[in-house]
C-alpha cells in the first residue's frame, strides 16, 4: 500500500507540472469559461434578467450540462488514454510500481486542476451575471456555493468515469462523447425516473434546494424531483470510487498493443 | 551459465495476425542478440519478455518470473522500448530521474543515478534541454539511460541502434560490453547485424515469427552444412586455378569477377579447405589472398531464412 501511494503521488506529481504547460488545460480553461462570456455578454446588452436568474440559466444550461461534461471528458479521457497514445505508457508498467497507481495518480492530478478550472469557471460566472440589471434580485452565498459545489462535485464525478471509459477503451473520446450527448444531454432532460440514472440529475439535486429560488424558475427545473442533497452526495461519491475501482482493475489486466 | 529467459511453445497473436508461433528457446545469461528482419517478431518476443504482453499460447519465464505485471521482476529490469516516444514536457534528466524513482529510488539517489546514466550514453551536454527538442540519436540515448540508470539485472533494448550516427553506434556499443563485463545481462535486438556481432556471439534468429535458429555464431553455422558456402579467392593465375577447383567435390559453381578474383560455392568447406591448398601448390596459382565472404552474421543470417522459406 505504501508503494502504490509513493508511486500514485508522484505520478499525480509529474502529470500536474506537465499538465500545467499542456494544450489541454488551455482548451479546457476557454471551455470551462464560456459560460461565463456569455454572462458578461448578457448582462451587457439585456436589461430584462436579473443576477440571480441569469447566473440560475446559465450556471445550469451552459456550465453544469455542457461545459463541465465536456471539459471532464477532455481532461478525464487523457487520465490513461495519453499515456496509450503518445506510447510512453511502456515506461511506466515495466516499473515496480502497482499498474493501479497510473490511474490514480493521473486521476487526482486532473481532477484537482479541473477542479479548479471548474471553481473559476464559477467565479466569472457570477461575476459576470452580478452585473445583469434586470428583475428577479441578486444570488447570495447559498446560490453561489452550491454552484460551486455542484461544478466542482461534476466535474470529478464526470473525470472518474471518463478515466474508466480510458482504462476500458482505445478511443474513450469517442464513447465518452457519445456517453456526454445521448445520457447526460438526452435522458437528463427527459421526464420521469430515468433523470436518476444520470450524473446531471444528481449535480442538479445539490442545487434544487429551496434556499435558491432563482433555480425553481429555470425552465423544467421546477417541475422534476430531486434527491436529497445528501443523497446527491452519496451517489457522486460512489460513482468516483467504482469507476476508480473498474478503470484500476482494467488496467492491472490490460494488454497494449503500441505501434512502434 | 543460468537462464535468463525460458519459453515454451510460446505464441502471440494480434488476431489473424502471428507475432510469435511456437517458439521454445532458452536464453542463457550474458548478451543475446534477437535477430530477424522486419516483422519477425522480434518486437513481439521482447514485449512478451518484459510483460507488456501476455502470450497467447505456451508459457514464458523470464529470471524465473512470469513477466506480465510482475513488480518483482521490473526492480531487476530495464527496459529500453523500440517506440520514439518520450514526454516532450521534460528534461531528459527529469525523465531519467522520474523513471528511476518510479524504480524505487528516493530522489536524491534518483538524480545521481540519472546524471550517471546520462553521462553514460554522453548525453550530460543536453541532459537539462527538453526531450522535444532533441534529436533521433539523442532521444535514443535518454531511452536507453531510463533503462540502465537503476542498474537492473537485465536489460532489454529493442532496436536500440535505431538513429545513432556511427559515433554514437560505437560509443553505446562500447557501453553495453562495460555493462555485460560490470555483470548484467543484455538482450538486444537489432537488423544492424554487424553491430550485434561487434557485441555478441550468442544469437537468437526469428522469421515469420518462429525461432530459425539459436546459440554461438559458429554452432548456427554448423547448422549450415546442406547450405553452399562462398568464398573469394585473389589468385595471379585465377583462370587456371578456377578451372581446378571446378573438379573438387563439393563445389557447385566457380566463377570469375570482373575483377579477377575466384567466386564459389561449396557445399563441403570442410573438405575444400583440405584440399585447397594441394591445388593451388599444384597450379601455381599464386595465392594473394582466401576469404570467406559469408563468414559475417547477416551471411548466416540470410541462409537460414532462405532455407525456411
Amino acid at each position: 500500500m505504501r508503494a502504490f501511494a509513493k508511486a500514485a503521488l508522484l505520478i499525480a506529481h509529474v502529470h500536474f507540472v506537465r499538465s500545467l504547460t499542456g494544450k489541454r488545460l488551455v482548451f479546457c480553461v476557454l471551455l470551462a469559461h464560456l459560460p461565463a462570456l456569455a454572462g458578461f455578454v448578457a448582462s451587457g446588452i439585456s436589461s430584462r434578467v436579473g443576477p440571480a436568474n441569469l447566473a440560475a440559466n446559465l450556471g445550469w444550461m451552459m456550465l453544469l450540462q455542457i461545459a463541465i461534461p465536456l471539459v471532464a471528458l477532455i481532461g478525464g479521457s487523457a487520465v490513461v488514454a495519453e499515456e496509450i497514445e503518445d506510447r510512453t505508457i511502456t515506461y511506466l508498467f515495466t516499473r515496480p510500481v502497482p499498474r493501479p497507481a497510473l490511474l490514480i495518480g493521473r486521476f487526482v492530478a486532473t481532477a484537482f486542476l479541473l477542479a479548479v478550472v471548474a471553481a473559476s469557471a464559477v467565479f466569472f460566472l457570477l461575476l459576470a451575471c452580478e452585473r445583469a440589471r434586470g428583475k428577479g434580485g441578486t444570488f447570495d452565498a447559498h446560490f453561489a456555493a452550491t454552484l460551486y459545489e455542484a461544478a466542482v462535485l461534476g466535474v470529478v464525478a464526470y473525470s472518474a468515469l471518463f478515466a474508466a471509459l480510458g482504462a476500458f477503451f482505445k478511443h474513450p473520446m469517442i464513447l465518452g462523447v457519445a456517453y456526454a450527448c445521448a445520457i447526460e444531454g438526452f435522458l437528463a432532460n427527459l421526464p420521469g425516473k430515468n433523470q436518476s440514472l444520470t450524473i446531471q440529475y444528481y449535480l442538479r439535486s445539490l442545487i434544487a434546494d429551496e434556499a435558491a429560488p432563482a433555480w425553481r424558475k429555470v425552465e423544467g427545473f421546477g417541475s422534476a424531483a430531486f434527491a436529497s442533497v445528501e443523497r446527491a452526495h452519496i451517489v457522486l461519491a460512489a460513482i468516483v470510487v467504482v469507476a476508480l475501482c473498474l478503470g484500476a482493475w482494467r488496467l492491472a489486466r490490460r494488454q497494449f498493443e503500441l505501434t512502434s | 551459465m543460468s537462464t535468463l529467459v525460458e519459453a515454451r511453445n510460446l505464441g502471440r497473436f494480434y488476431g489473424d495476425v502471428v507475432g510469435v508461433s511456437d517458439v521454445t528457446v532458452s536464453i542463457p545469461t550474458g548478451v543475446v542478440g534477437l535477430l530477424g528482419p522486419n516483422g519477425a517478431g522480434k518486437s513481439t518476443f521482447l514485449k512478451l519478455l518484459v510483460g507488456e504482453l501476455r502470450p497467447s499460447r505456451g508459457s514464458i519465464q523470464v529470471l524465473g518470473h512470469e513477466p506480465f505485471g510482475n513488480r518483482d521482476l521490473y526492480e531487476r529490469l530495464g527496459f529500453c522500448p523500440q517506440q520514439d516516444a518520450l514526454y516532450a514536457e521534460m528534461t531528459g534528466f527529469e525523465f531519467v530521474a522520474f523513471l528511476t524513482r518510479l524504480a524505487g529510488y528516493s530522489r536524491s539517489d534518483a538524480e545521481v543515478r540519472a546524471v550517471r546514466a546520462l553521462e553514460r550514453v554522453s548525453l550530460s551536454d543536453a541532459a537539462h534541454q527538453k526531450t522535444r527538442g532533441y534529436s533521433k540519436g539523442m532521444r535514443q540515448r535518454v531511452k536507453i539511460a531510463q533503462a540502465i540508470a537503476h542498474e537492473p539485472e537485465l536489460i532489454v533494448l529493442d532496436e536500440p541502434m535505431t538513429g545513432l550516427d556511427p559515433i554514437a553506434r560505437r560509443d553505446v556499443v562500447r557501453l553495453f560490453t562495460e555493462l555485460a563485463g560490470e555483470g548484467a545481462s543484455i538482450v538486444l535486438s537489432s537488423h544492424v547485424l554487424h553491430e550485434v556481432e561487434a557485441l555478441t556471439k550468442d544469437i537468437v534468429l526469428l522469421h515469420r515469427g518462429r525461432l530459425l535458429a539459436q546459440g554461438a555464431v559458429h554452432e548456427v553455422r554448423a547448422l549450415l552444412s546442406s547450405h553452399p558456402r562462398k568464398i573469394e579467392i585473389k589468385a595471379r593465375e585465377s583462370r587456371r586455378l578456377a578451372r581446378a577447383l571446378l573438379a573438387v567435390e563439393g563445389v557447385s559453381s566457380v566463377k570469375l569477377s570482373r575483377d579477377g578474383h575466384v567466386l564459389l560455392e561449396t557445399s563441403d568447406i570442410a573438405r575444400f579447405e583440405r584440399d585447397f591448398a594441394a591445388i593451388a601448390v599444384a597450379e601455381r596459382a599464386g595465392i594473394e589472398s582466401y576469404e570467406a565472404i559469408d563468414a559475417g552474421l547477416e551471411a548466416v543470417f540470410d541462409y537460414l531464412v532462405e532455407a525456411s522459406a
